[in-house]
């Protein structure tokens, strides 16, 4: 039985392009409230789970339910709780913002002025402008302050600071957080900014090659993840056989093996294998991130 | 309601050290430091989230956080503020201290062969000394 308290859910979803499997069995939910940052290598599923999850696709086997609601049957009532921003910010070109805001605020009953203003105040764009005359930052934002104006009980929003300059991101940021705390909103929010998520995400969920690879807060996957620099004579244990292994790199005679799930233990393993000096480090989001998303990939010599 | 103090952080994000451990980790040299004085309001859990740019959960955490280990003391729907010394050591740490100096004191009364009353009468007028400089 769906749970009215997860925003999302999918069970056994699968997806296939030709012979590429996009969405692998894919089981997961995400509940409501919070803002949950899905990552993953480039085609590991994010977008194709995005479409399927709105109902823009349908999916080879498995379902999907959002807000309570098969994926499948949304109605457009459904609809408008669910903001969808994605990064190519399309809007009509020819229209004058306060034209399209003015159609927005018809279509949808929940619209509310005031988080429109807020949030556009954040990026100085003025309402008498053309869609086509607005910079690439400010689309975005005038895509979000009409995604949040809505008063959607969900947001998803598909890389909405790709391409964006520091102060653009900056606003983006605030207004996410704000909207977070203030309309209580749930935002799931697919990215490759690990600082961006180590600030903004409650839970962090990792997709590799269409299944789910993690699901934790941030810092606790961080945790999770050791760096582990150590002088070893000649050319060091086979790597297929070191426990953990995400990636091992040789830099001036010296092996960095970056860790997963490995204790203190550790260290004894190494010095077993012959470690003259070893040294131990924490790293950070994005280090354990990419170190994990590597290890999927060929191995490093 | 007071007035919330102005406080200065500064994040590192994208560094090892998790963000509500940094936030929790300046809050607590700020204190040390003096730069907060007992009773001084913290900001709001969303005017730290939205100064810092960070999630308001993660500042709420680094609130509890703190104030587990009785540096602040949260006031039902006014906020967060700084703990007095006395608020920083634990429940187990004030109770070990004052059965020492119970010891001490009863030693001492042992040793001088004093009667309980009269070392209970003068304990309770120290204390109550010590009541009306505090309130003066």
């Amino acid at each position: 039985m769906a749970h009215l308290d997860n925003a999302l859910e999918t069970r056994a979803l699968t997806h296939c392009y030709g012979r590429k499997r996009a969405l692998d069995s894919l089981t997961l939910k995400i509940p409501r409230t919070g803002i949950h940052a899905i990552v993953g290598a480039n085609g590991a599923g994010k977008s194709t789970l995005f479409r399927v999850a709105l109902g823009f696709q349908a999916p080879d086997a498995g379902e999907s339910m959002l807000l309570g609601s098969p994926s499948h049957l949304l109605t457009p009532a459904h609809r408008g709780r669910v903001g969808y921003v994605n990064d190519a910010h399309t809007l009509p070109s020819w229209l004058r913002l306060k034209s399209l805001i003015a159609m927005q605020r018809t279509l949808y009953p929940r619209w509310d002025e005031a988080v429109l203003s807020r949030v556009l105040g954040y990026f100085s764009v003025s309402r008498s402008a053309r869609v086509r005359e607005l910079s690439r930052g400010e689309r975005a934002g005038f895509s979000l302050a009409i995604a949040l104006a809505r008063q959607p009980d969900l947001l998803i929003l598909d890389e909405p600071t790709l391409g964006l300059d520091v102060v653009a991101k900056r606003a983006f940021m605030e207004a996410l957080i704000h909207s977070a705390q203030a309309e209580d909103a749930t935002i799931i929010y697919c990215s490759h900014q690990m600082d961006e998520i180590e600030r903004l995400a409650d839970t962090l969920i990792i997709l590799e090659r269409g299944k789910l690879a993690n699901y934790s807060a941030p810092d606790d996957f961080t945790e999770r993840v050791r760096l582990w620099i150590a002088d070893m004579p000649f050319k060091g244990p086979d790597p297929a056989s070191i426990p953990g292994l995400l990636q091992v790199r040789r830099l001036d005679g010296l092996f960095h093996y970056l860790v997963l799930d490995q204790g203190d233990d550790f260290g004894n393993w190494l010095k077993a294998a012959g470690a003259l000096s070893i040294r131990q480090q924490r790293v950070n989001l994005d280090q354990a991130v990419s170190a994990f998303l590597s290890a999927g990939h060929a191995a490093p010599n | 309601m007071s007035r919330a103090v102005p406080l200065a952080i500064a994040l590192v994000p994208g560094g090892p050290r998790p963000i509500v451990r940094q936030i929790a980790d300046q809050i607590r040299l700020a204190i040390t430091t003096g730069e907060l004085e007992h009773g001084e309001r913290l900001p709001s859990v969303r005017a730290l989230a939205s100064q810092l740019l960070v999630n308001s959960n993660t500042v709420a955490r680094a609130y509890s956080d703190l104030a587990n280990e009785g540096w602040l003391q949260g006031q039902h729907g006014q906020g967060m503020f700084v703990a007095g010394l006395q608020g920083r050591l634990s429940q187990t740490e004030r109770k070990r201290r004052l059965d020492e100096a119970v010891a001490v004191f009863v030693a001492t009364i042992v040793e001088i062969d004093l009667q309980p009353s009269i070392a209970l009468a003068a304990v309770t007028t120290a204390l109550q000394d010590l009541d009306t400089r505090r309130v003066a």
